[in-house]
Parts: structure tokens; sequence; C-alpha cells
């Protein structure tokens, strides 16, 4: 059966084919897919299996990992952030290693798109001494998954698969293989030396890694393509775009590619002997140095250490064909004339109640606060000028209470005004919640609560009924939670209600001057990015500029920032774009002309 | 074959690529394509590259395609520059979008119009391959009586 498939839903393909039946994630582009394909394939084939998002991602590598102790074969899915958040059960389960397959499915951002940092995983992989296959397209991504939990049951071990974006999002027509129901047999055998070992044996398990990474090492992954006589090293969607560039320019006879398929381990030495036959040798790869840095003898090599290819960026099409250029294999005439598609600033989608609530926030706190933000859809709380710093999961909660024990020591006092939304205050806000109430910190805490975690796709959040097959599930209440921690002053309200926010926010104000604990407001509005939050979402039958009072002034576009509202150069008025606007009405708020006017 | 497809979230691009890749595959051709969505979700660019029948990774560089589909005009000049001398750029006038979406329903299917335009202008497809496909979509009719508007 042929398919048209994403890399990520590739590797739900592969993984699933080759046995895997526990899949556990958390969403973040570009890995989002991967969880949800797997569920599909299990609703479609009628496997059994558990394949569901997980709170954080270190909660997922623990869950997968126990699971794999039962003997089942598993994966864990996340960006690379995220596996900076599980790093601690990911170094430790590459130590104890595995008992089926066990695959650790990264995908990385070079770039970054929609990521905080450019990190190479693979690096991570050779931090903790785990093989990493690399793929090169969404076939291939379908292969490695598999070769990946073959390898995995082969030496115990977990086994990195690295995607990066542009192999995630590239879709290709794919054979898959047939998906059969298999009996799980989960059984724990106890051996505490392993599974609960003191240091004395992690130094036996650590060398047992160290064999099984040297064993590995023996069948180096490397392939050879054309005839040439200048030498390019190569992994991953670089190989893929090498390929294209050799055909379309005839470079068949001029260079050697060399790519390997496991940046990690590598024969160091099969891989020198192989680089001093060529004079000239180039180094191509999406990400950080990983198979440079594995190559002995650097010296006449082009690579990163000598600044030849550049180190951050994405390595693009065109990046590597001036790489070619420079390295004396390719001539062309550069495209001058590259044209840029129109600039438009990534804004909150209209009628996004997150604007409201920010909108609300910045009316009453204006100047005075400092605003700590958090990753999500409200990061963009920025072009409200509500948000000053965005820096990891859950770091709008520490940031509020670092920034306020900074003033507070030095016997000041600042508003401090977080924002987070409602899946990452389960990912990761709870705890920093947790040391500013035991440690007498004072800020305001608005959890944005869309119901769902609306930037990477609209993922369940342990809120909902339902999880990722739309299967019922318990929900956890948000305020039961905070209540729970002891937070004293707590509001909940619908972020529609603008008014009533400012309210909130008044006597949380008031409520902070007086107290040494921090203030919680939910401020709750379904995403109306969703068709089903669309449908339910209250609108008006018009919403119009009545140009009589539209003075022109643009507050309402620099304050409020909705895209639909747009300014008219020829009548410098504004206008209401109607292919966009959802008639939430909420705009009415921010013009001091009340010129923005609805019909009921 | 090198194409490369221009819209805005929600406007159906990503199921126009779909269509042409099953178009592909059921002619046993080998496809690829890359998707490029920035953060933005409502009204932000979706850019799809494809490659039919060469190549290995499914980028489109400018200057280099066969056919650009332009379903947003603010992309117009962006889909232009996509396009290799003799490409095509594949648009749809506001009259014929209005007109699908006031019959139709919706501005989604403005996608399988700008296939039938596409359909004659090459000739690695024919109509029966775009319907064997449009036919087995979820609003099958409603696409298929998009495309008959686009046929020339
Ligand atoms: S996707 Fe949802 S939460 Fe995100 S900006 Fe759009 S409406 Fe707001
Ligand atoms: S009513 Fe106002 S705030 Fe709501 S979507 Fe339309 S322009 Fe934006």
């Amino acid at each position: 059966m042929k398919l048209f498939l994403s890399g990520n839903e590739a590797i739900a393909f592969g993984l699933i084919e080759a046995g895997v039946r526990f899949i556990s994630a958390y969403p973040g582009t570009p890995s989002s897919e991967v969880l949800p394909t797997a569920v599909k394939i299990k609703q479609q084939f009628g496997i059994g299996g558990y394949f569901e998002w997980s709170v954080n991602e270190k909660a997922a590598f623990e869950e997968a990992t126990a699971a794999n102790f039962s003997g089942l074969s598993v994966a864990v899915v996340m960006k690379q952030v995220g596996l900076n958040v599980a790093m601690d059960p990911y170094m430790n389960t590459a130590i104890v290693g595995s008992i089926g397959g066990f695959v650790v499915v990264v995908a990385d951002d070079p770039g970054p798109h929609s990521s905080q940092t450019e990190q190479d995983s693979r690096f991570l992989a050779q931090f903790a001494k785990i093989p990493v296959l690399e793929p090169s397209t969404p076939k291939e991504a379908y292969e490695f998954a598999k070769r990946a939990v073959d390898l995995s049951k082969k030496y115990s071990l977990p086994v990195m698969l690295r995607t990066t974006t542009r192999v995630s999002h590239s879709r290709e027509d794919i054979a898959v293989g047939r998906i059969e129901d298999v009996k799980l047999k989960p059984e724990f055998k106890k051996n505490t030396d392993r599974f609960a070992a003191t240091p004395h044996f992690r130094f036996l398990l650590h060398k047992e890694l160290n064999n099984k990474i040297r064993a590995i090492k023996g069948k180096p992954g490397f392939r050879i393509f054309y005839n040439g006589n200048r030498l390019l090293i190569t992994s991953g969607i670089s190989f893929a775009y090498l390929c294209d560039i050799v055909e379309e320019f005839g470079l068949h006879d001029k260079v050697r590619i060399l790519k390997i398929d496991m940046p990690f381990p590598i024969d160091e030495l099969k891989l020198q002997e192989y680089v001093d036959r060529y004079n000239d040798v180039l180094v191509i790869e999406e990400g950080y140095p990983v198979i440079e840095n594995q190559i002995i003898d650097r010296r006449r090599i082009k690579g990163r250490w000598n600044g030849f290819v550049p180190s951050e960026g994405e390595l693009t099409i065109d990046v590597i064909k001036g790489l070619l250029r420079d390295f004396g294999v390719l001539e062309f005439k550069e495209n001058t004339v590259a044209v840029k598609p129109p600039f438009k600033r990534p804004s909150l989608c209209p009628g996004c109640g997150h604007r409201s609530a920010f909108f609300a926030i910045r009316e009453v706190f204006k100047n005075q606060a400092i605003y700590t933000g958090d990753i999500g859809c409200y990061t963009l709380g920025l072009n409200l000028k509500a948000v000053d710093t965005v820096h990891c999961m859950g770091a709008s909660v520490s940031f509020a209470f670092g920034f306020d024990k900074a003033f507070s020591i030095a016997g000041d006092f600042k508003y401090i005004v977080a924002t987070i939304g409602d899946s990452t205050f389960f990912h990761s806000g709870i705890t920093p919640l947790i040391d500013a109430m035991h440690n007498k910190s004072r800020f305001i805490l608005v959890i944005l609560d869309n119901a769902t975690t609306a930037m990477t796709g609209n993922q369940p959040t342990p809120a909902n009924p339902f999880n990722a097959a739309f299967d019922g599930a318990n929900p956890i209440s948000i305020e039961s939670t905070v209540r729970s921690l002891g937070v004293e002053f707590l509001r909940v309200r619908d972020a529609y209600d603008i008014e009533g926010l400012k309210t909130d926010l008044k006597e949380a104000k008031q409520y902070i001057e007086t107290h040494s604990k921090p203030a919680v407001l939910i401020f709750r509005h379904p995403c109306v990015y969703t068709k089903e939050g669309l449908s339910l979402n209250p609108a008006f039958e018009d919403v119009y500029v009545d140009e009589a009072k539209c003075t022109g002034c643009k507050i309402c576009i620099n304050r409020f920032e909705c895209p639909s509202l747009l300014f008219d150069e020829d009548t410098k008025k504004v206008t209401i774009d109607l292919s966009t606007c959802i008639k939430c009405g909420q705009c009415i708020y921010s013009c001091p002309y009340n010129a923005i006017k609805v019909k009921k | 074959m090198k194409l490369v497809i221009l819209g805005v979230g929600g406007m159906g691009s990503i199921s126009l690529s779909k269509t042409i890749a099953s178009m592909a595959i059921n002619r046993g051709l080998a496809v690829k394509s890359s998707e490029i969505h920035g953060m933005a979700k409502k009204g932000g660019l979706v850019e799809i590259q494809m490659k039919i029948d060469e190549g290995l990774s499914g980028v489109v560089l400018q200057g280099e395609a066969d056919f650009s589909f332009v379903m947003n005009k603010d992309y117009t000049d962006y889909g232009q520059a996509f396009l290799k001398r003799d490409g095509r750029l594949i648009m749809a006038d506001r009259d014929t979008v209005e007109g699908i979406v006031r019959d139709l329903g919706d501005v989604r299917f403005v996608g399988s119009f700008l296939l039938a335009r596409f359909i004659g202008y090459q000739d690695v497809f024919r109509e029966d391959d775009a319907l064997n496909v449009l036919e087995k979509l979820k609003e099958g009719e409603k696409n298929i009586e998009a495309f008959k508007r686009g046929l020339i």
C-alpha cells in the first residue's frame, strides 16, 4: 500500500510495524504529528497498544521506560528542547539499557523555525552513549524507525532517531508494510542490580554500555554515492539536498558523497582511512559538527571547525550551493532577486481570548510591571507589550518568583505579572508555584486557559475530559490544583469579560501589596482556532467601524492588534477584514472614541 | 515536474497537494513535497513545494518551478518568483473565488478549481486522473463541481 506520508507519519508507521506498542510524547513542533498518527494506526488496524500524550517529556520518558522494562517495545517522541526536560531519565535509561526495543524520537529544529534553540540532539546521543540514526527523507524515516527498533532489541539499549523540521514536514510516497496485532506478554523480571542499581553497579552498567557501543561501532553505516575525486561527508536532509544539486548540475564525476546513516557511534579509524584517500574533503551536516568532531585529523578538512561551514542557521539548498561553489565544484549565478513573501508579523488569531486577557493586563499595569511570559500561542502577548521574558516551559512562574526575590532582598517591590497557558502550567508551571507558595513570593499568575495545547496543533491537555484518541479521560481541575497549594486569592473568569478581568487584576494587585503569597487568576476562553471552539464562540451579527467616529489614530491596531483590524491608507480610517474577522466584538473595548460598533 | 502551492492557513493548500500526490501515486510516479508554515496560524502563509518524478528532497527553489498555484493574491509576486522562464502561474480571480464560496459554501473548493486549470496546461495528468481522486474525497461532489468550473 503506497501512502503519501510526512516524515513524522512515516516514523509512526515504521515504529508500529516493527512492534512498538507503547508510545508516550509531549507535543512540540516539529515532532507533534508522530503520536496522533500512531493513534490513527491503532484505530485503523485494530491493534492493541498505548499511544498517549504525557504531562511532560520527563514523565513520558519514565512511563515508557517502565513499559519497556516489562518487555514491551516502546518509543518516546519529543522535540529537541523536550529532550532537555527528559534528560534525567534519558541518561539513566541509557546506562541501565533496554529490554525490548526502545526508540527515542527527537525532532530538531535548525533555523530555528519554532523553537528557543537550534541544538543538535545527536550530541546528546553521543553524550548518553546511545546510537543515533538520521534519516534524509520520509522514506528513510520509515525505514530507520524500523531499523532503530531492531538495533535497540539486538543490543539492549535505547536508540535515538533524529529528524529535523525539513524531514518531519516533507512528504513522500511510501510503500508501507503490514501491521498485525501481536499478543503482548508483559513481564517484569526483578533485578535490583540493574533496576535499582547502587553506584557500584552503575559502574558495571556503564562498562556494559561502553561494550555495546564498541560492538555497534564495528558495523559502520557508511554509504558511497557518485564517482568524483572530491569528498563530501554528509548525513540527514543535507544528503537529499546534495543529491538534488548533483543531479541538477551534473556533478556526478566531480564529487563523491559519503553518507552516514548513523552519526554516532562512528568507527573513527575507518572514517579516517577513508578521509585520507582524498585531498579535498568537506563535511556538510545539519546541526552541530557531530560527524566532523569524530574525524581524528581534521586539519585538511573543511567544515565548521575552520569556519568554512556556517555554525548557526539552517543549511538550506541555497547555503549548500554556496558551500559547493566555495569548495570549487560548482559554478552558478546567484539568484540575486530572491523574492521574500510579504512579511506578516505572527499574531494571535482574530478573536483569541488571550488577546483580551493581555489587553486587560496591559490596561491595568501599563509600564509598571515586569511581565514574565511562557511558551505557547500566548508568547505573542509580546505584540501587546504584556510579555517581557520567554525562556522555557514554566519559566513564567519561576521567573516571577526570581524577580520578586531579587527586588525584595533589596527592600524593593515590583509588580510582576506572569502569564502561562493551561498545558504549560501542567507541564512545568505547578512546581515553581509550589516554590512560590512555600517561599512566600508575591506576584500575579494569570493562567490563560483555552482548554487545549493550541500552538502545536490543538492536542488535549490534562484538563480535558478526553485523550489523544478522544476517549474519556479524567479531567484535572486547574482551580483545585491551585487551591490545594494553599493559594488564597483565586479568581476564574471568561477572558471575553474584559471589564471583569480588569476588576480581578486590580484586586489581585491590592492583594499582593499586602500579602506575601502569589495571587492566581484563571482567564478562560476556548481556543477559536478549532472548528468546535469557533462554532461555539459568541458572535455578533456584525462588527463595524463607524467612519464618522474613527479618527484614524490606530490605537485599536497598536494596542489590541487583532489582525482583522486594517488601516485603510486612502480613507485614513480603520476597517475590518471580513474574511478573517469572527465577529467576537472584543475590539470595541480598545477604541477610546467608541468608533467600533456591534450589531446584535 | 516542480510545483509550488501558496495559500494561507485553512484554504486547503495541503489538501490540494495531497490530491496531486494521489494522482501521481496512481500513475506510479514518485512524489515528494516539503511543507513550510510559519508561526501564525490563521492567515499565515502555507507554502508547499512538490517534485513529481524527480529529485530526492521535496524542495523547489525560486526560478525552478513549472507551476505556481497561488491561492491568495498577496502572494502573487512570491509565486511568480518560483517560476522558471516558461513556468505558469495558476490563480483564481476574485469573481471565481466568490462564486465558489457562494455556491459551494467554502473557500477550500478553490483548490479543485485550480487543479482543473493545471490539468489543462500539462500532459502528465489527464482529467480522469483528477476525477478519480476527487470523487473519493469527503465532499467529492462539491470538489468535482469546483473542478468542472476550472476546466478549459
Ligand atoms: S490557536 Fe487558539 S490559542 Fe492560539 S492564537 Fe489562535 S485562537 Fe489563540
Ligand atoms: S470582532 Fe474585532 S476583535 Fe473580533 S475578530 Fe473581528 S476585528 Fe478582531
